[in-house]
């Protein structure tokens, strides 16, 4: 299978996880603007669920790459630690796709509140 | 050739090639590595490298450099500063020990906790983290020393001469007294000069932070030994990188509110005053933006220790190395959702609270994942119990104890009734003793051999241990129940008849018990040892490099930079060790007398420059001096020897960078060793100084952002933002500051392509016409928002316009002189098209500058006629 | 709860006085928390057992090797799965318990502001025009919840009455709230829970939770203007009081005493404490209180009165006594 470069690049490990900063800058940035200038905590729950959508999608995409990049075969589990590019590669892919499962319990922990909660008090 | 197998191997044969690539053999052949070296050569090289990598003797030894020195000084000022803070928590202890005692005055119980918190946080814990990696991650990399050795010894001066600054204003009853958080209004109104000790004093601390943590990063990128690919790094680089990149996105924005801050107390700007428009929350945001992850970057820093204890005590490789990335990348990040938590009574809408309790939540499974790997590893392997695996048993038994409480209050409702209790205090000393005192001893335990080729006692070890481990939950464990009683927090007495009395008695036994065990460990550190035989070289039989070092030790550190094809080359790799020695590996040799170091890819650790490294010098301690003045004498309001001491440091470093940096190398390739030939000069994203700008904007970049979202807060805090009928900056003179300041980017741009191109007279007019148009630049600026009237004194909202123009021409002033550097250096024959690195340094700063001035035009001209 | 029982035995013999105690509670949003913290505590310490139970397992009492997919579905087991689930759990209850909480109160407001170093109370009944004024201490009816209005003078303080609920800060500039709905009747004791400088330590109340009908006279009775002076001894005490000024910083409704920046003396001696919380309400400590504020709360505003001669100074503790 052919790798582009881009797969050798950290950057790409951490997509996941910067999803998730992205998603929580959003929710709170736009859940404090609305609560403070209009005080309307519906658009606030509904931008939070939009944003929640977009980023757990955005992740999912991401997750579905890693798993490709790591090329996982459950009867040959691999420690990554050998000093091959496939090893470094699959490495990669491997942490990026933990990164991503673990982005995506940070995703929906964070959306939680905007189902729980009502009011903007 | 597949495209994999392209990215292992460069095509390495240098005919057809230019002659700045690398040339020769990558990667070595078994049969290269075994093949014997010269011992008459080796020793002739070895007399070399020593003379190159010698310390300097004498009284010039305070002018050395080198990382083990460096880190040795550090680590042990750290701790003596610890033991400074711990004085001053049995002090406390004392006060509190029976209710209505008056053994400290209200005043002095509130400077002493002050500082407690303030000299534990910024002068030990996160200065020991850079000590410790100082002195430790090029041995872990089998380099001879970090990238920027002068760099680590300024941030080390800055971190000596700020700590005593600070804990000294103790003796003279000077300390800041407001709480280490120092909230406004609180801290504005302290009288006296102790809320700027702590503002001055501790900002001039975290710039030397943020030196360390550049250095750091660019030390886990670029400087890796050949061959040791990204998944085969030592697990405590991974979390270097980490924390390197948090400290990078932490301290910036509480750089940037200590300066509004510091603008509040010195000219009376209102950005905290309710009064005008100001609102103190904004402090607890940037403050907490910056701590709390800072309590991770304590934390896993002293977990990356326990990453190299366990498996050496398990006898085998971790278990789920990446595992343990995920769970540091992945804390890394989450920790940035977790602020707001210390701000759960602020009364902020429920909605919002509601997120940050569930990112505080979140952030317990990559810690659970970090402490069941550990778990899982030893499970796996055959366990050794050696003195360290106590003491990191006993920080896992008590730093569980404290993230189950954790638990508990990142629950906002429970930490209603909890916050600013005992049962906080309880908790947070959980947590950094279990991850951070407990871990850091183990480490110096099993790193001593190392460090001084010697050892440290067993029995004094297990006495320590005991000590400090029953002394701390004595002390601590109360607490929990002296919180849940309704004991506040940072109450200088108490009365006698809720209940508190006896708990804080035992508390109080408990701390001095605790007391006594750090001091056992102290005397084991410090005790003479000249009659101890030296340790053996691997004392431990662990796996990683740092044991490859000789005893007794050189100061060349490896004698020769091996190639890495294993996670525990110790055990893996073949007669590695005797192969270093024999200086069978690269760089085994300093033809030209300079310190050299290699430095390789990224991500696959290719070799791509034998660059040079600087050697001691007086510039950095003369410049951290000037620095410190810069910082200091304001807090006396000696503002014009201050601005002196500012232009003599910025002078100091000038010549140091003059003198020592971006040389054009007498020969433009080097033979390595192993039959490889790399260049000794590169520009651009090779060069380990391009990523030490790089890397430093970004936290600059950070530090701007926290700026901006300040515009933004007033926005939605206050409705009166901007209030109407306040004058807006100039709109024609904003316009023609983003232009000029566009332009100078621009002009800047393309002085480094023309020049690289050869026309170096080009280059040369645009490299003088752009600090003409950087300095207009600047001038418009100030100008759009003087010449309107705009009032700093008498609202926020011009007081932070002012802020926005004063940060940004500051950093315009700094990017003309590095034009006007650029230029002398061509001038002076010193920057060729070929040895262009300063230039390229130079872009890349504007590039980050150019961003800035252009969001400072935008931010002061548009948005707020948009709000 | 067994793992709870040892800790529970401590917070008894500790807590005989539970009047500042979370776990002693007496309000609805206490007693919930209080629950909660139990059940928290007791999952904690099996949780705290299993974990380093395992640790000493595998390092001490069986140090061999182990399979590697077992050590491996150790760390996705209890670093991954448990956590998430149990973490979403105790997310989710505490979610719903916030707005609840937080509930906007019914009939009562009470406006309160934080000093340095005591407590401004303002009592607003539902559609009352100007409040009812007292310091240093909050009465509250039993049965209902209270809406609590927060604000600061100077700096920040944070209003906590523990046995009650949790605390809200007091912020200057920033108008915030919280509502307590206490369920029996009696005296707690709250704190000052934000550092607020020297006496932060000296910042206390007294909180006194009353039946509805109890608390409505006693509401009726403190909108009353001050108790004239009954004896010769307190009238010249009053003389003193206005001599020295007292006045410019203290409102005694009733006399030409309207000062704002100290706290309303109108019904004094009907509160169970002096100096917010720090003496008892007795003529000895209100004569060692005006002597020397300093020395019993550093830093307080209100200067001493060391120049009064001791016979004035009694009678101006004999005046404030009786201003019940």
């Amino acid at each position: 299978m052919h790798w582009p470069h881009r797969y050798s690049s950290l950057w790409h490990m951490i997509a996941a996880p910067i999803v998730w900063a992205i998603h929580f800058c959003t929710v709170y940035g736009w859940t404090a603007a609305v609560c403070a200038r209009a005080d309307a905590p519906g658009a606030a729950r509904f931008g939070t669920g939009l944003a929640t959508l977009v980023a757990l999608a955005a992740i999912a995409w991401l997750g579905w790459h890693a798993w490709l990049q790591w090329d996982y075969r459950p009867h040959d589990p691999r420690l990554h630690d050998v000093p091959t590019t496939e090893a470094r590669r699959e490495f990669l892919g491997h942490a990026a796709w933990l990164l991503a499962g673990v982005s995506a319990i940070g995703v929906i922990f964070v959306a939680l509140p905007a189902i729980f909660i009502e009011s903007c008090l | 050739m597949t495209a994999d197998s392209r990215l292992d191997a460069p095509p390495l044969s240098t005919a057809d090639l230019d002659d700045r690539q690398p040339g020769g053999v990558w990667p070595p052949t078994p049969a290269m590595l075994a093949e014997p070296t010269d011992p008459h050569l080796a020793a002739a090289q070895a007399e070399r490298l020593n003379a190159a990598w010698a310390l300097p003797r004498g009284w010039r030894y305070i002018t050395a450099v080198n990382n083990a020195e460096v880190g040795k000084w550090y680590a042990l000022a750290a701790f003596g500063f610890m033991l400074a803070a711990g004085v001053l928590a049995l002090l406390i202890r004392v006060q509190l020990a029976v209710p209505d005692n008056d053994f400290l005055s209200a005043d002095r119980f509130n400077q002493f906790f002050t500082m407690h918190g303030s000299a534990m946080m910024f002068l030990f814990a996160v200065p020991m983290f850079e000590a410790i990696s100082i002195l430790l991650l090029p041995a872990f990399l089998g380099t001879r020393d970090m990238p920027f050795p002068r760099l680590s010894a300024y941030g080390f001066w800055c971190f000596l001469i700020g700590g005593f600054f600070v804990l000294g204003s103790l003796l003279f009853d000077a300390a800041p007294s407001s709480g280490w958080f120092m909230y406004p209004p609180l801290a504005i109104e302290a009288e006296g000069v102790g809320s700027d000790i702590w503002l001055l004093g501790l900002s001039f601390i975290e710039v030397a932070s943020i030196a360390a943590a550049v250095e750091l990063i660019v030390g886990v990128i670029k400087c890796r030994p050949p061959g040791m690919r990204i998944n085969l790094m030592p697990l405590y680089a991974w979390y270097v990188l980490v924390v390197g990149g948090m400290i990078l996105f932490a301290f910036p924005p509480l750089i940037a509110g200590d300066f509004l801050f510091e603008l509040q107390r010195s000219m009376d700007w209102p950005f905290f005053d309710p009064e005008r428009g100001g609102d103190p929350l904004l402090w607890q945001h940037l403050f907490w933006i910056f701590g709390h992850p800072e309590v991770y970057i304590i934390f896993l820093p002293s977990i990356a220790i326990a990453a190299m204890v366990v498996p050496t005590a398990a006898g085998r490789p971790i278990v789920g190395y990446s595992w343990i990335v995920l769970s540091a990348v992945g804390t890394g990040f989450l920790s940035f959702g977790l602020w707001v938590h210390h701000m759960f009574t602020t009364g902020l809408p429920s909605l919002s609270l509601g997120f940050f309790s569930a990112a505080s939540q979140a952030v317990v499974i990559p810690t659970g994942v970090q402490i069941f790997a550990f778990i899982a590893t030893l499970m796996v392997g055959r366990v050794r119990v050696i003195l360290p695996t106590l003491w990191i048993a006993g920080a896992v038994a008590v730093f569980t104890a404290g993230g189950l409480t954790g638990v508990m209050v990142a629950l906002a409702p429970f930490d209603w009734q909890v916050h600013d209790t005992y049962f906080i205090v309880a908790h947070l000393h959980y947590t950094l003793f279990g991850g951070m005192i407990f871990p850091v001893i183990g480490g110096i335990y099993y790193f001593y051999p190392f460090i001084t080729k010697k050892k440290m006692s067993e029995r004094l070890g297990r006495w320590s241990f005991w000590l400090t481990f029953a002394g701390f939950n004595i002390c601590f464990l109360p607490m929990h129940l002296t919180g849940l009683l309704g004991m506040p927090r940072r109450v200088w007495t108490y009365p006698g008849d809720l209940g508190w009395d006896w708990l804080n008695l035992i508390s109080t036994v408990g701390a001095f018990v605790l007391a006594s065990g750090i001091l056992i460990f102290a005397w084991d550190l410090i005790r003479p040892k000249r009659h101890q035989p030296l340790t053996e070289r691997n004392p431990w039989n662990a796996g990683t490099l740092e044991w490859a070092h000789e005893v007794p030790g050189q100061a060349w550190s490896p004698r020769s930079i091996p190639y890495i094809t294993s996670r525990y080359p110790l055990w893996d790799q073949d007669r590695i060790v005797q192969r270093m020695d024999a200086g069978r590996f690269y760089l085994p040799d300093a033809p030209e007398g300079h310190r050299e170091t290699i430095v390789t890819s990224a991500v696959d650790a290719i070799p791509q420059v034998a660059a040079r490294v600087t050697g001691p010098a007086w510039c950095t301690l003369v410049a951290a001096a000037f620095t410190g003045g810069a910082f200091i004498l304001p807090t006396f309001k000696m503002y014009v020897p201050a601005v002196l001491c500012g232009i003599f440091a910025i002078a100091s470093v000038i010549w140091w960078l003059w003198t020592a940096t971006a040389r054009i190398p007498e020969r433009e390739m080097r033979d390595v060793g192993l039959s490889l030939r790399l260049p000794t000069y590169v520009s651009g994203s090779k060069a380990p100084g391009w990523w030490a700008v790089f890397v430093t904007m970004l936290g600059d970049a950070t530090a701007f952002a926290s700026l901006v979202f300040g515009v933004f807060f007033y926005w939605t805090a206050r409705p009166d933002f901007p209030p109407p009928g306040m004058p807006h900056a100039d709109p024609g003179l904003t316009a023609a500051a983003a232009a000029l300041l566009a332009a100078t980017w621009g002009a800047t741009r393309i002085a480094r392509s023309v020049h690289r191109a050869g026309r170096v007279r080009a280059a040369r007019a645009l490299l003088a016409a752009a600090p003409l148009m950087s300095l207009a630049g600047a001038a418009a600026l100030v100008g759009a928002v003087w010449l309107p009237g705009l009032e700093p004194s008498s609202h926020v909202y011009p007081a932070m316009m002012w802020a926005l123009v004063i940060w940004t021409t500051a950093h315009v002033l700094c990017g003309t002189i590095m034009l006007a550097y650029c230029l002398a250096r061509s001038l002076a024959g010193r920057m060729l098209p070929r040895f262009d690195a300063d230039l390229w340094n130079t872009t890349l700063f504007w590039h980050f500058l150019g961003v800035t001035c252009v969001v400072t035009a935008a931010m002061i001209g548009l948005v707020p006629r948009v709000m | 709860m067994r793992a709870a029982l040892p800790f529970a035995a401590l917070a008894f013999l500790a807590g005989c006085d539970g009047r500042q105690s979370v776990l002693s509670p007496a309000g609805r949003d206490a007693e919930v928390l209080a629950t909660l913290f139990w059940w928290m505590l007791g999952g904690a310490v099996v949780l705290w057992l299993m974990v380093n139970g395992l640790m000493l397992y595998a390092s001490r009492l069986r140090p061999r090797r182990h399979p590697k997919h077992l050590a491996e579905w150790i760390i996705f087991g209890g670093g991954v799965a448990f956590p998430t689930i149990v973490l979403a759990g105790l997310l989710t209850y505490a979610l719903v318990q916030m707005p609840q909480q937080r509930a906007p109160g019914q009939g009562l407001t009470l406006r309160v502001t934080g000093e340095s170093w005591w407590w401004r109370v303002e009592y607003w009944p539902d559609g009352a025009t100007e409040p009812v004024v007292a310091a240093n201490e909050v009465r509250l009816p039993a049965g209902s919840r209270s809406e609590i209005a927060l604000a600061a003078n100077g700096v920040i303080h944070s209003f906590w009455i523990p046995a009650l609920g949790g605390k809200t800060d007091m912020i200057p500039g920033r108008d915030t709230r919280m509502s307590l709905e206490p369920v029996a009747s009696g005296e707690y004791r709250g704190q000052c829970a934000e550092f607020c400088g020297a006496s932060h330590a000296q910042m206390a109340m007294a909180a006194v939770v009353m039946e509805p009908e109890n608390f409505q006279a006693w509401l009726q009775q403190q909108a009353e203007p001050a108790a004239e002076p009954a004896t010769d001894e307190a009238r010249r005490g009053r003389g003193v009081f206005l001599a020295e000024g007292c006045g410019g910083c203290h409102t005694v409704r009733g006399t030409p005493a309207r000062g704002r920046v100290g706290p309303d003396l109108t019904h004094l001696a009907s509160r169970v404490t002096l100096a917010a919380g720090v003496l008892p309400m007795e003529r000895q400590a209100l004569r060692d209180w005006i002597r020397d504020p300093d020395a019993i709360k550093p830093g307080a505003r209100m200067p001493g009165y060391d120049h009064l001669s001791d016979a004035d100074l009694r009678a101006l503790a004999v005046y404030l006594e009786g201003l019940e």
